[in-house]
């Protein structure tokens, strides 16, 4: 095998990766809490937890990517202080992210070798190298063509250059971030088998996943982190998929959520065979009611976040109606989303969401310039302005209440209330949530449910996309799980439960095995 | 159903890479220079004459020079606005050390040569070093570092001549290496094609050059890959001063004195418009030296091809803005129409 | 780029009152140069400060804060207008020629003028709508479309003059551009003051400067709040180039003919000002303010330079510099704000 492994120590008692109380915050967000972990040689260590639960942090602190802000880190009983991304790889610790670390314009073979170039003297061995990476891809068993560009491929196979790329050279800790969340089946097979082999060899792994059967495959243990603190680590051979995800949610289901009265109306949206230009969604029907929450679930890259955008006019169709109360609603574009009564609230902030360096008032009035209140013949009224975001921050309970702070300087709760704000602008009908609890602490977290109840109660149509399971599950009335671009089932009443979710998953899976 | 999927989306892929290697290499640039070729030669016999040939071809020359250190630059995802300027400070400073060397040991000109030449590239390097160091050390833009070292360039090339040409080379440099023709070509062509040589083989085959196309096309990549990002983008930098240097040591030596008017804000914008035109993108990670060196064949063509029609010569720059926007403007539609499938 | 940083990336400093503090420093630092500046060249040569130079540093600055103003606009939305000059040399010959044919058709004085500024306003109004399409609608980078611009209004501005200026602007164009003044005050400062203060108010308090700032700050954000981003880059674009087209009728009327090379290499002058001034290139953060502060302390720095002697060639040098020394300040600035 061309993976050269080095052997295991003899002294395996002790564990090939400790941290011990590491810690990291990032704008006033405890991202992770004195959090310990332990890999021993030879073993699948499963993180699991919610989006934000810290897994993220902490595998980038394993991988040198940031550093902690204080706690120790042994490698293999030494105690390692600065890492960086190099002297991670070189001392064997590879991960695979989720987000790619791959150059677009490179070849398979190039992003393979990317930074451990075969050369002699600067000049690049380029036979050796193609040699070396057949091989391995051979060894692999994934179907890849080490000559073609990596922005030529499908999801799927760059996820399988990525994991390629970990794995050339010396592997100790291998750590895989959701690793088959755009795998097909058999490739997910491969991959499995792969892991054995690599554990057989003496590697460590870190692997985080929400797959429950996942985790019952191939985990030896599993480290359960909640709000960046851990939670607890066990055998996982001795707990059950409960004990997992009430550690996993700490029992807050009932704490949390509000329970919100549903009263459906009329329909608010309803998409007739939707399909989208770049296929990631396909001939999708569904509806959604005023006077209740939508929920859509689905797993990374199905294609549920594609549809609300498409909506709201962000990802391009090529097929079927979307309609508005009744009204066909032909190439919709945010401006006239808006116009209409329909909002879109993105998942990422950051990049869709805010212009950080701009104050609190401009983001949340943002939406809004086009109505009277804000401006007439195109000249600002400031102190209107004033008024009505200052109180719509008030009614959010924005913390401190100063409007006039870039909104850059906010933590990520406040920030989705200066998103929320941009509600409290304008009239509205429709509400369509993308991954709304990504990023923002347990109280800002309620805060944005009970602002979802108070849309509901006041007779709005509201859709929530997310991939945190016991969100959609507890704030929908009817909730949808798409896989695969496509609307997989759609439950209401006593039929929405995780296990029918994750069923109607597999449900998928063994229709591809069957065919 | 999941099999289904990723042949579905497989296959548009395959098209797509198709379709790159086809615009890539054999692409509408050189369809367009034989065009013009074919066209020109059935409208005027002038433009096979040997004369104009080799006119071309010293012309081509010396813009390939410039356009290949520029398009390094632009691969690395940065920009070099002084490289003009390096062409006329390495023209004076070779002129001003030739001359003082031999003042000090007349006769002597391997000396003389060997100095001049050293001083020349030398101070396209210092100046690329100075653009690198900005660009990586203080992560500032790549626009404004040259947009400043160009003033400030121009300004030293002019401080030192006060702006009157330089003699006082020894002859046998102008004579024999500037006006020397083998085989009936001017040395700046054989230059030329051993800079291209070298820039292919880096650009395929070196780490440098496998590098610098990683840094450019996705920089956080690079530096998770243990790329070391720093000195490969000096290096693109002082790379890209040292061929403006020599573009501007071949001048000096075919006109006989050192000027602080070669190249100029001319040279460096044909040296981006070659480099974009020849299918580098400005984005970063993209491009390969021997299409731009196609691409700067067509644009001195098209300029000598538009002269001898007898279109206005202040009208040519018209054609060249029209070329470049549009070339720019087709393979944006097309990355957009890929991004669709 | 992927971004590995799964948390907040804008990290904010500990404590941002001091943060608040640098920025404001650095607000005042330049003002306090350019006084600092004035003083150390009125030291060397005392002709510095007297009221007439002073005057004719205001009325060569205010070109320049023209153009500066012009870039601010479009570096604001990231971008930049390398055809600036080359706009500026096409609205002049433009400019001129049409009033020559005014003149030799017999008109009125002020028909001859309205049809010398229509044709220059409509010259540079072309240039910003060709720059602002290809830009927003093509997508071609602001550098490539405006270099594209460059080279065709070159072409046009050297074949409509023929490469040589352009005589007959008539006296009442240079007297209302150039030569008349308002309580002694010239004409080009008047026109550059209230040019400035009315975009102040356009960048402050209209919607299209709210949204200018928030484009720069956030494309994404921007086209996903509903915001038209295409149609608001044409129209900075035309912005831009009207407001050097008005730069280039007023040096017109300075030079009382229109000039095939009047722009020269004003398009990297005027982004050198503009980003001295502490407008960022990133986008979002600048304004009339950093346009004119700019413009001020480069015309101060080589009017000083000039009077006491110093080499032109040795300002080129210490032009570059300046610009350099401005992005890194403007870079530490950033770093600070985290």
């Amino acid at each position: 095998m061309d993976i050269s492994v080095e052997p295991p120590r003899v002294a395996a008692a002790a564990p090939l990766l400790e941290l011990k109380g590491i810690s990291k915050r990032f704008t006033g967000v405890r991202a992770l809490d004195h959090v310990d972990l332990d890999v021993r040689a030879g073993e699948l260590h499963v993180l699991f937890g919610e989006n934000g639960a810290g897994k993220s942090t902490l595998i980038n602190v394993i991988a040198g990517t940031f550093p902690p802000d204080e706690g120790s880190f042994h490698f293999d009983g030494e105690e390692i202080r600065h890492l960086t991304p190099q002297r991670a790889r070189a001392i064997g610790i590879s991960p695979v992210f989720q987000e790619f670390s791959l150059v677009p314009s490179l070849t398979v073979e190039e992003n393979l070798f990317l930074g451990r170039e075969v050369s002699a003297g600067g000049v690049l061995r380029a036979g050796a190298m193609r040699k070396k990476a057949r091989a391995l891809i051979d060894e692999l068993g994934f179907d890849l063509d080490p000559g073609r560009r990596v922005d030529d491929l499908s999801r799927a196979h760059q996820q399988m250059v990525e994991i390629a790329k970990a794995l050339l050279g010396k592997v100790r800790l291998l750590i895989l971030d959701e690793p088959t969340a755009s795998l097909t089946e058999r490739e997910t097979g491969r991959l499995f088998e792969l892991i054995a082999k690599l554990k057989a060899q003496g590697v460590g792994l870190i692997y985080v996943s929400h797959r429950m059967r996942e985790i019952r495959a191939l985990a030896d243990r599993v480290t359960v982190l909640r709000d960046g603190r851990h939670i607890r680590t066990l055998d996982a051979a001795r707990v059950t998929d409960g004990e997992l995800v009430e550690l996993m949610t700490g029992r807050r289901i009932d704490v949390l959520f509000p329970a919100i009265p549903h009263a459906p109306t009329e329909v608010a949206v309803d998409v007739e065979d939707l399909t989208l230009a770049d296929g990631s969604v396909r001939e999708v029907n569904f509806y959604a009611r005023a006077g209740e929450i939508t929920g859509i679930a689905g797993l990374v890259g199905c294609g549920k976040s594609e549809l609300v955008r498409a909506i709201y006019g962000l990802e391009p169709i090529v097929g079927g109606t979307v309609r508005i109360e009744g009204t066909p609603y032909d190439a919709p574009a945010p401006r006239e989303s808006l116009t209409r009564g329909v909002a879109y609230f993105p998942a990422n902030r950051v990049a869709e969401g805010l212009a950080l360096s701009r104050p609190i008032r401009e983001n949340a009035s943002m939406t809004a310039l086009d109505l009277p209140a804000f401006a007439r013949l195109g000249l600002l009224r400031q102190g209107s302005e004033r008024g009505l975001v200052g109180r719509a921050m008030e009614r959010l309970k924005l913390r401190p209440p100063n409007i006039e702070r870039p909104a850059g300087a906010l933590s990520g709760g406040n920030r989705q209330k200066v998103m929320l704000g941009r509600a409290l602008t304008r009239e509205l009908k429709v509400f369509l949530f993308d991954e709304p609890s990504v990023g923002i602490d347990v109280g800002a977290k309620l805060e944005v449910y009970e602002f979802m109840k108070q849309l509901v109660e006041a007779g709005a149509a509201v859709i929530v996309v997310s991939s945190e399971l016991p969100e959609v599950l507890a704030l929908s009335n009817r909730l949808y799980v798409m896989h695969h671009g496509r609307i997989a089932t759609e439950l209401t009443g006593t039929d929405k439960t995780e296990q029918n979710v994750l069923a109607s998953f597999f449900k998928e899976h063994l229709a591809t095995e069957a065919a | 159903m999941n099999a289904h999927a990723s042949s579905l989306t497989a296959r548009p892929g395959i098209a797509a890479s198709y379709g790159r290697s086809l615009l890539g290499s054999i692409g509408f640039l050189p369809a367009l220079l034989i065009a013009v070729v074919i066209g020109m030669s059935a409208v005027d016999p002038q433009f096979y004459g040997p004369i104009n040939i080799i006119n071309i071809l010293r012309n081509t020359a010396l813009l390939t020079i410039v356009a290949c250190g520029q398009a390094l630059v632009i691969i690395g995802g940065g920009f070099d606005l002084s490289v003009g300027a390096v062409v006329a400070l390495a023209s004076v400073v070779t002129a001003k050390t030739m001359g003082l060397i031999a003042a000090s040991f007349p006769g002597n000109d391997a000396l003389v040569i060997t100095g001049g030449l050293a001083a020349g590239l030398g101070s396209g390097a210092a100046v690329g070093l100075i653009n690198g160091l900005c660009v990586a050390r203080l992560k500032v833009s790549g626009f404004v570092v040259t947009l400043g070292t160009m003033s400030a360039t121009a300004g030293v090339a002019l401080m030192i001549t006060s702006g009157i040409p330089v003699y006082g080379m020894p002859q046998s440099f102008v004579r024999d290496f500037g006006r020397v023709q083998f085989f009936g070509l001017p040395t700046a062509i054989y230059v030329a094609l051993i800079v291209l040589a070298v820039m292919v083989f880096v650009q395929r085959r070196t780490l440098f050059g496998r590098y610098v196309y990683a840094i450019g096309g996705n920089t956080d990549a690079a530096i998770v890959s243990g790329v070391g990002i720093r000195r490969h983008l000096v290096g693109t930098y002082v790379l890209s001063g040292v061929l403006a240097a020599l573009t501007g040591i071949l001048l000096t030596a075919q006109v006989g004195s050192g000027q602080a008017s070669f190249g100029g804000d001319r040279m460096m914008l044909q040296s981006i418009a070659a480099a974009v035109i020849g299918g580098v993108s400005l984005r970063g990670g993209v491009g390969r030296v021997e299409i731009v060196a196609i691409s700067a064949l067509f644009l001195t063509i098209l300029g000598n091809a538009l002269n001898l029609l007898h279109i206005d010569s202040r009208l040519q720059p018209v054609f060249l803005g029209v070329i470049m926007v549009a070339a720019v403007a087709l393979d944006e539609l097309g990355r957009r129409r890929k991004q669709r499938v | 780029m992927s971004d590995l940083d799964l948390a907040s990336p804008a990290a904010t400093t500990p404590s941002e009152r001091r943060v608040a503090l640098l920025a404001l420093a650095w607000q005042a630092a330049l003002p306090i140069a350019l006084v600092v500046l004035l003083l150390g060249f009125a030291a060397v040569d005392s002709a510095v400060l007297t009221p007439g130079n002073l005057v004719n540093i205001m009325q060569q600055a205010s070109y320049l804060a023209l153009f500066a103003m012009a870039q601010t606009v479009v570096i604001l939305t990231r971008g930049f207008d390398l055809a600036l000059g080359p706009t500026v040399s096409m609205v002049s010959v433009g400019a001129a020629l049409a009033m020559a044919v005014g003149v030799a058709d017999g008109q009125e004085p002020g028909t001859v003028l309205l049809m010398g500024l229509a044709a220059g306003f409509a010259l540079g109004a072309a240039c910003g709508v060709f720059n602002g399409v290809v830009i927003a609608y093509l997508g071609v980078s602001p550098f490539v479309a405006t270099l594209g611009s460059y080279n065709i209004a070159i072409g046009v501005a050297t074949t409509i003059s023929s490469g040589r200026p352009v005589q007959g602007v008539p006296d009442l164009f240079s007297w209302l551009l150039y030569g008349g003044n308002l309580f002694g005050v010239p004409a080009a400062i008047v026109i550059t003051v209230i040019v400035g203060v009315a975009l102040h108010l356009v960048l402050t308090r209209t919607v299209y400067g709210r949204a200018l700032y928030i484009i720069g700050t956030n494309p994404r954000a921007a086209t996903v709040a509903g915001l038209p981003v295409k149609r608001l880059l044409v129209a900075t674009y035309v912005l831009c180039s009207t407001l050097a087209a008005l730069g280039a009728l007023m040096m017109t009327a300075r030079t009382g003919s229109g000039e095939p090379n009047l722009g020269g290499s004003l398009s990297l002058q005027a982004i050198a000002a503009a980003v001295v001034g502490g407008t960022s290139l990133a986008g979002g953060r600048g304004g009339v303010g950093t346009a004119v502060v700019g413009a001020l302390f480069v015309t101060i720095l080589s009017n000083g330079m000039n009077l006491t002697r110093i080499d032109g060639y040795v300002q080129m040098v210490v032009l570059g510099a300046i610009v350099i020394a401005g992005v890194v300040l403007d870079r530490l600035r950033l770093e600070r704000r985290g």
